[in-house]
């Protein structure tokens, strides 16, 4: 009986202590590995979106709460000699395998897009995954927000074999686009 | 002093991990595509390894014997979740190479054999000092193979050009057959230097066809 009461104790003593630390670590690494996430994984194709800017736009991110779902979005602005040209933020479209998360640029003072940069996706190899790819989302730059697949009556060539994913990443603009409109006096607000 | 350095030096040669023990063989055939993965893996592996035996050396009286190895499964695990916490805190592309293989340290056999075979029976200052030259015996081990198949795979060394554009690399050594070809390799001249060596002491090699068996506690594990 004592044997395995000591066993419990020394067991559960030493679990609790690990869970402590790592739960401490954890705080505490949080905002670095944030940072990290963002510059390694959404960084690139921040960049693609926000070209004609004098300032780090993930080091200057805001948070906003989505006034669509209520959940807070990261929001990236792009300064130039202080005022606030442009803004880029994610949002998600269902694909052929599971959401596809999409940076979305916006121009703040004509309403147009600036590009924009796939960031997850789980498409299928060679098909799906071309719509990450220039020549698919080269097609967005300059467009006015409302866009869609030319199926539809809009504007985007759809990748032949990729219909699903190339939707998926038009809803995933289209929805950015109503988040933009939603928060856009909020942000120029915020930063000019 | 002499004894820890005993502990110490006997990782780096005559029970290096991966190459003597055959202990971590799966790190070592799956990152080890440029030297750079080798040396980030195995700087995980010394800072795990280091830490779990000394806390496991410093409560070595209190664990009972019974529930040891899920004791040092808990303390290991913790300590790799950490360093992928401060992985991706601070070294977040080579996190993303490294992958899964992070996450994987914990079922180690390195880490459980010297906590087992070492660091439950001896005192901190030793288990610390077997932890760090096990560590770094296999951090030599990886970077070298990352290294040769880094160099034949793809003409570079830690991400630097090393040949002009004449190079064809071989893109069978960076594929997974590459690693166990290399690896063979290396263990035959690794046992053809001990057989030259033992030759030359005049001993016959066939008696003793791996030198440094003899003092490796990993056979004893599990025998109290």
């Amino acid at each position: 009986m004592r044997e395995i009461l000591k066993m419990i104790v020394v067991l559960s003593a030493i679990c609790g202590l690990s869970g402590f630390c790592l739960s401490y670590l954890k705080q505490m690494t949080a905002p670095a590995i944030e940072n990290q996430v963002l510059t390694y994984v959404q960084g690139p194709a921040i960049k693609q979106v926000l070209t004609d800017t004098d300032n780090d736009p993930i080091a200057d991110r805001k948070k906003f709460t989505n006034p669509i779902t209520g959940k807070q979005i990261n929001v990236f602005p792009a300064l130039k000699g202080g005022k606030l040209v442009a803004i880029a933020l994610e949002e998600f479209g269902g694909g052929f395998g599971g959401d596809i998360g999409v940076i979305v640029g916006f121009n703040v003072d004509s309403d147009t897009l600036t590009g924009i940069g796939v960031t997850t996706m789980k498409e299928t190899p060679g098909l799906g995954t071309r719509t990450a790819e220039p020549s698919f989302t080269k097609q967005f730059k300059k467009l006015p927000m409302h866009v869609d697949l030319k199926s539809r009556g809009g504007q985007i060539d759809a990748i032949s074999g990729a219909t699903i994913s190339s939707n998926g990443v038009v809803i995933a603009v289209q929805n950015a686009a109503k988040v933009y409109e939603a928060i856009k006096s909020e942000a120029t607000k915020t930063w000019n | 002093m002499a004894s820890m350095w005993k502990e110490f030096s006997k990782g780096l040669w005559a029970e290096i991990p991966p190459f003597r023990l055959m202990l971590g063989l799966c790190p070592t055939l799956a990152v080890t595509k440029s030297a750079n993965n080798g040396l980030g893996m195995g700087l995980a592996v010394i800072f795990v390894l280091a830490l779990s035996n000394a806390v496991i050396s410093l409560i070595r009286n209190i664990i009972p014997k019974k529930v040891r190895i899920a004791c040092y499964i808990a303390i290991a695990a913790s300590l790799v979740v950490a360093v992928e916490l401060l992985m991706q805190a601070y070294t977040y592309p080579l996190y993303q190479q490294l992958g899964i293989f992070v996450p994987l340290i914990v079922v180690n056999c390195i880490i459980l054999g010297r906590a087992e075979a070492f660091a439950g029976k001896n005192p901190v200052h030793l288990s610390i000092a077997d932890g760090l030259g096990m560590g770094i015996g296999f951090t030599m081990s990886l970077t070298f193979l990352g290294a040769l198949r880094e160099v034949l795979g793809y003409g570079t060394l830690f991400g630097h050009g090393l040949f002009g554009p004449d190079f064809h690399p071989v893109h069978f050594m960076v594929e997974a057959p590459g690693a166990f070809v290399s690896l063979g390799l290396i263990l035959a001249g690794m046992n053809l230097l001990s057989i030259r060596k033992a030759l030359r002491r005049g001993e016959n090699p066939a008696d003793n066809p791996m030198p440094g068996c003899e003092s490796c506690r990993g056979c004893a594990m599990g025998r109290d």
